[in-house]
């Protein structure tokens, strides 16, 4: 299972990588993971790479990621290449529709779903601002596969009521 | 029971150096190495063991300590990045010849792609050069055990050993499960032989051909050093298309070969790559038609094979030749060589034009920045309006980021932020030219490699500004402490050495210190220094620009907390954005006008000195 995590520098992208990879180990499964350090976490791009599995590289090969986590939309849409068909991917944005129409039919072509969930706003109304990061997290490990009924139709992109659905069960990770 | 515990590369070649009872440790932080020397520290302190580890004040110093300690017989390790290890070059050609008595592992770790620095040179290429043995470990498990690998051949064959992780390496994370830490007891001893530790030129002669011996004996210790060297050839076979991947392209083939269940292709893994293991990589050049080199940075074992005809690599065009193999390169390289051979492709799982479809969406270039609240975009500010005119010499830390505020022009290597400013000197000086320059150089930098430009310049009669960009630590690396300080690697008190005294002592007469938040102060002192530097009894100039860094003192950087806002006066001329470009000030487009972002705001206050219209205001 590939996971791919994006967002902006200071965003708190490597703890987000950190509690998934130890939710893996934890259940006894085997991780590799690829991190951004150094001049980029200066407010650059960040991506964050995680393989759960028997697998000896830690970079997430383009098309192959199952999820990917997006702190940022712009960042969404900057490691949209790495999603795999049928791919799923969740971002923190306070509206319920990616806001460039132009990647609509390639998610549909695709048959990938997106989540949006306002992560930021989340964080900043429960006091702590920094963490829309964790916000984001909780709301993608809320969500299960029903969540996604029909996947690849318009109303995935374009999806329903941020936060966990009811009849949702949790991510299994 | 043991379990898994996930570390990072750094942390898991820290763990394999203290396994292997390695007593000293030093370091100079470069990404992507950092994290090595403090993970170092740490289980020295949880395992209380009988262990050195310092920050140096550059990877030569590292080098000539770290060497010293294996000539009194202890296992010595030094680690850097790969740039660094240019600095230490001096002092890496010369422990080649002398060799060692306990283990000496040299840790470059390198950064393809690159991500964090001026080059993507490769360190194998060093080694060879260097002519010392050197693994290339593929994940951070076998880093771990690459680093315990290191100390015992250094020790072994009285021979520096290099381990070159490369960033995949170094920040990829992995589960690992820890081994025993011996407590290593190994006392220091130094048996005088000049012959050999001051070696003259007739004896380097001699020297020279004990490391070639050594070489070819390792070179044969390298053709069985499975795991990390071995081919999965079955005997007699022959092959169309042979594979022979090393470091972390070797994990990157892995996965796809395995993915794409191709069995059919032969691997020849070189993850121990010099002193060349001959007799292995023969038997699979044997066996093969075509071998296909993946190997990262550069063309190291494409050259060893010497079989233009047999070979597909870099230099037949095959491989990209500059740029990171990241897993889409590789497997791009591997399709097209098959199918040039008329062979099955892989089944070709490609990104379904994603590419190409975000690229057309022009996406905002998120290029870094300096944080909101820090100190050297005053002093950039500040400089660039005293100083308009003036060629930026600037250096390697976050104030690099200077460019984004126009308040940098050239970056070559550490310290060149003065010897550049002196070259500028000199060349318009001698054409009657009065060219301003202004230098700026972190505190952290100017330990490095600062004082021998500084020296130079004040010698020879340059005239320029020097800002030193004091922020009280090692920022862009992740806060490492400075000589300026006095805190050591360990957090314990060593003898501070103010940046004051240090550029006193290189001949420097007008030294003033200024805390760059106060920017008016700032220019006004900008130009008192330029008019010294001017003046034919003057000099060069040295502006200690002094604040703490905003990351790494949170709590006492900013003590007087200004909430800032943009009144109505603001008439969207956009000079704060292009000349201040603080990540909190942005254009609003409902009202026409700059905004503040207040959650990201440090509340510094400095912005409220630089609007020309006196839009930006205390709130």
């Amino acid at each position: 299972m590939n996971f791919v995590l994006s967002g902006l520098g200071g965003q708190g992208i490597l703890f987000m990588t950190k509690l998934l990879a130890q939710t893996a180990i934890n259940r006894g499964l085997k991780i590799m993971a690829a991190e951004t350090h150094g001049m980029a976490q200066r407010g650059g791009s960040v991506v964050s790479h995680l393989r759960i599995g028997d697998v000896a590289g830690s970079l997430v090969r383009a098309g192959s990621a199952q999820i990917l986590l997006a702190l940022d939309e712009n960042e969404a849409y900057r490691s949209l290449p790495f999603l795999a068909r049928g791919g799923r991917l969740y971002v923190n944005a306070p509206h319920d529709v990616l806001v460039r129409e132009e990647v609509w039919p390639y998610l549909d072509k695709m048959e990938m779903a997106c989540r949006f969930f306002p992560a930021s706003e989340a964080a900043a109304e429960s006091g702590s601002p920094m963490a829309s990061n964790l916000a984001l997290l909780g709301f993608f490990c809320g969500l299960s596969e029903r969540a996604y009924p029909q996947r690849g139709s318009e109303a995935d992109h374009r999806s329903g009521e941020p936060g966990p659905v009811q009849g949702d069960q949790p991510e299994d990770l | 029971m043991k379990h898994e515990e996930i570390f990072l590369g750094n942390g898991a070649i820290a763990l394999g150096l203290v396994e292997a009872g390695c007593q000293v440790v030093t370091s100079y932080p470069g990404t992507p190495s950092s994290e090595i020397l403090p993970e170092v520290v740490r289980l020295i302190k949880s395992e209380k063991l009988n262990a050195y580890a310092e920050w140096s004040t550059n990877e030569k110093v590292a080098l000539d300590n770290a060497f010293a300690a294996a000539v009194s017989g202890k296992r010595a390790a030094c680690c850097m990045k790969q740039v660094g290890l240019n600095v230490a070059a001096d002092s890496l050609m010369s422990a080649a010849y002398l060799g060692t008595n306990g283990g000496l592992v040299i840790i470059s770790c390198d950064d393809p792609g690159p991500h964090s620095s001026q080059t993507e040179q490769d360190t194998r290429l060093m080694a060879r050069f260097a002519k010392v043995p050197v693994l290339d470990p593929s994940d951070p498990e076998e880093a771990r055990q690459m680093a315990g690998l290191a100390l015992a051949l250094s020790e072994e064959f009285k021979i520096p050993v290099i381990l070159r992780p490369a960033i995949r390496v170094c920040h990829a994370r992995q589960g690992l499960i820890r081994g025993e830490i011996p407590h290593n007891g190994r006392k220091a001893s130094f048996e005088k032989d000049p012959g050999r530790w001051a070696a003259t030129p007739r004896f380097r002669f001699i020297l020279h051909g004990e490391l070639n011996r050594k070489l070819k004996d390792i070179s044969q210790r390298f053709d069985t050093l499975a795991p990390y060297n071995f081919h999965n050839l079955t005997p007699g076979k022959r092959y169309p298309l042979g594979i022979l991947a090393a470091g972390v392209s070797y994990a990157v083939v892995k996965d796809i070969l395995s993915e794409e269940a191709r069995d059919d292709i032969p691997v020849l893994k070189l993850c121990a790559p010099y002193p060349f293991p001959e007799r292995l990589a023969g038997e699979f050049m044997s066996a093969c038609d075509k071998v296909l080199v993946i190997e990262e940075t550069d063309t190291v074992i494409e050259y060893f094979l010497r079989d233009r005809e047999k070979v597909l690599g870099r230099l037949s065009g095959n491989v990209p030749s500059e740029g990171e193999l990241v897993p889409e390169a590789v497997y791009g390289v591997i399709d097209r060589a098959l199918r040039s051979l008329d062979l099955k492709g892989l089944k070709n799982s490609g990104d379904g034009g994603a590419a190409e479809l975000v690229k057309g969406l022009h996406l905002p270039i998120r290029k870094p920045t300096l944080c909101p609240g820090c100190p050297h975009r005053a002093s950039f500010f500040a400089i660039r309006k005293a100083r308009p005119k003036a060629i930026f010499t600037s250096d390697i830390g976050c104030y690099t980021l200077g460019l984004n505020l126009g308040g940098v022009d050239t970056c070559l290597d550490m310290g060149a932020a003065i010897t550049m400013a002196s070259g500028f000197y000199h060349s318009f000086a001698q054409d009657q030219i009065d060219q301003p320059i202004v230098a700026t150089i972190g505190d952290s930098t100017f330990y490095h490699s600062g004082t021998a430009g500084l020296l130079n310049a004040v010698y020879n009669d340059a005239r320029f500004i020097l800002v030193i960009l004091d922020n009280m630590t090692t920022a862009m690396t992740g806060m490492q402490p400075t000589p300026g300080l006095g805190i050591r690697a360990d957090g314990s008190r060593g003898k501070a050495i103010p940046l004051e005294k240090v550029v006193a002592g290189c001949g420097i007469e007008f030294i003033e210190v200024i805390d760059p938040y106060d920017l008016k102060g700032m220019i006004r002192l900008i130009k008192k220094a330029a008019q010294y530097v001017s003046d034919p009894e003057g000099g060069i100039a040295v502006i200690i620009a002094r604040h703490p860094c905003v990351i790494a003192y949170r709590q006492e950087a900013i003590p007087n907390k200004v909430k800032v806002t943009v009144t109505e006066d603001c008439v969207d001329c956009n000079f704060c954005l292009d000349r201040f470009e603080c990540p909190a000030l942005y254009r609003d487009e409902t009202l026409g006008r700059t905004a503040i972002n207040q959650a990201l705001c440090a509340q510094c206050g400095v912005c409220i000195e630089i609007c020309p219209k006196g839009a930006i205001v205390a709130a």
